[in-house]
C-alpha cells in the first residue's frame, strides 16, 4: 500500500513541479538538463520504492504512475476546460517577424533562443517568420512567411 | 495580417487575455510549496540534525545527543553521555519502546553487560560508573521506511532500582 501512496504523492508533486517550472525547461535537452532529468529520476526512485527490491514493488510503482498519467490525460481529453490547467496553452512569441517581448519575458526566453530554435528548422532570420508559437510541449513551431 | 494558425486565438494566445494571472499563480506556487519546503528543510524541520538534551540530578548527569526529526530510511545515531558525580554502582539505562519501534538497531557500543526487558522497556546494564568518571554509549539506528508519525522516546538512568534521572522526547518521522 505504501508504494501506491508514495507513488501518488510523488506523481502529483512532480506534475505540479513540471507545470510550475515551465515548458521550456521541459523540452530543452541540453547536457545539463539531461543530467538534471537523470538526477530527478534517481531522487524520485529512492523515495518511491526505498528498500523494496521486489518485482511486485516495481510493478506497483510503475502501475501507479501509468494509471495516474492515464487519469490526467483522460481528464484533459474529457474536460476541455481542464486542458489549459493540465497541459498549458500555446503562446505566440513572434508575429510577422517581430518578437513579442512581453510573451518572451513571461516564458523566460530570449530572442537568441528563438533564433537558435529557428536555425534548427533552417530558418535564418526572424524576418522569415510569420508566426512562432511556443507550444504546450515546450517546442516552438514556426510558420514562415509566404 | 497573415492568416492566424488554426487553433490559435490571438486574444488568448498572443495578448494573453485572461491568462495574466497564470504567471502569478506560477510564482506563488514556486514560493509555496517548493521554496518554502527548502527553507523549512534548512531550518531542520525535516531532520536530521541532532539536538542535545541534558538532565542533572545529585549523583549523575545524562546528556542525550540525537535527532528528533527523522525521515524514512535514514541512518542516525544517539549518543548517551553519563557523568557520574558520585559512585553509580549499578548503572542501568532504560529505554522506552519508542526507541526501537519501527527502527532497526544496527549496533550499540560499548556493549552493555547485559540487556533485559524492564516492564516492556529495554534495560541496558552498564555496570559500575565511578564518581568523576564518564560513560559514553553510542547507538546506531536506521529508520524503517514504513515507520511514519510521532513517537515518544524515553530514557532513564537507574542505579539499581533507584531512578536517578530521565529524558522524554517527542520524535517525528517524516515519510
Amino acid at each position: 500500500m505504501d508504494i501506491v501512496v508514495r507513488g501518488t504523492v510523488l506523481f502529483f508533486f512532480v506534475y505540479l513541479l513540471m507545470r510550475v517550472i515551465g515548458r521550456r525547461e521541459l523540452s530543452s535537452l541540453a547536457p545539463f538538463d539531461l543530467f538534471l532529468l537523470v538526477v530527478l529520476g534517481d531522487a524520485i526512485q529512492q523515495g518511491l520504492t526505498q528498500d523494496d527490491y521486489s518485482v511486485l514493488g516495481a510493478i506497483l510503482a510503475v502501475s501507479t504512475f501509468a494509471v495516474l498519467q492515464l487519469f490526467v490525460s483522460y481528464s484533459a481529453f474529457k474536460f476541455p476546460r481542464l486542458r489549459p490547467v493540465l497541459e498549458g496553452e500555446p503562446t505566440v512569441i513572434v508575429q510577422d517577424g517581430k518578437p513579442i517581448e512581453k510573451n518572451l519575458k513571461r516564458e523566460r526566453m530570449t530572442v537568441d533562443e528563438v533564433l537558435e530554435e529557428a536555425r534548427l528548422q533552417q530558418i535564418s532570420s526572424l524576418d522569415e517568420i510569420q508566426w512562432a508559437v511556443l507550444e504546450p510541449s515546450g517546442n516552438i513551431s514556426f510558420i514562415e512567411k509566404k | 495580417m497573415a492568416d492566424v494558425p488554426e487553433g490559435i486565438i490571438l486574444k488568448r494566445n498572443r495578448d494573453l487575455d485572461g491568462r495574466e494571472w497564470h504567471i502569478w499563480l506560477r510564482r506563488v506556487l514556486m514560493v509555496f510549496p517548493f521554496a518554502t519546503l527548502l527553507v523549512l528543510a534548512l531550518f531542520n524541520v525535516f531532520g536530521q540534525r541532532p539536538r542535545t538534551d541534558t538532565v542533572t540530578s545529585g549523583p549523575a548527569s545524562l546528556k542525550l545527543y540525537a535527532p528528533t526529526h527523522l525521515r524514512g530510511g535514514l541512518l542516525w545515531q544517539a549518543r548517551f553521555h553519563i557523568q557520574a558525580k558520585q559512585d553509580v554502582k549499578d548503572a542501568r539505562l532504560v529505554l522506552g519502546p519508542g526507541w526501537l519501534e519501527g527502527m532497526t538497531l544496527n549496533t550499540l557500543e560499548p556493549s552493555p553487560i547485559s540487556e533485559a526487558s524492564d516492564n516492556g522497556k529495554l534495560a541496558l546494564d552498564l555496570g559500575h560508573i565511578r564518581a568523576g568518571n564518564e560513560y559514553l554509549l553510542f547507538m546506531q539506528f536506521q529508520v524503517n521506511p514504513t515507520n511514519v508519525g510521532h513517537r515518544t522516546r524515553t530514557v532513564a538512568l537507574y542505579d539499581g532500582d533507584t531512578r536517578l534521572l530521565g529524558i522524554d522526547q517527542k520524535v517525528t518521522v517524516f515519510p
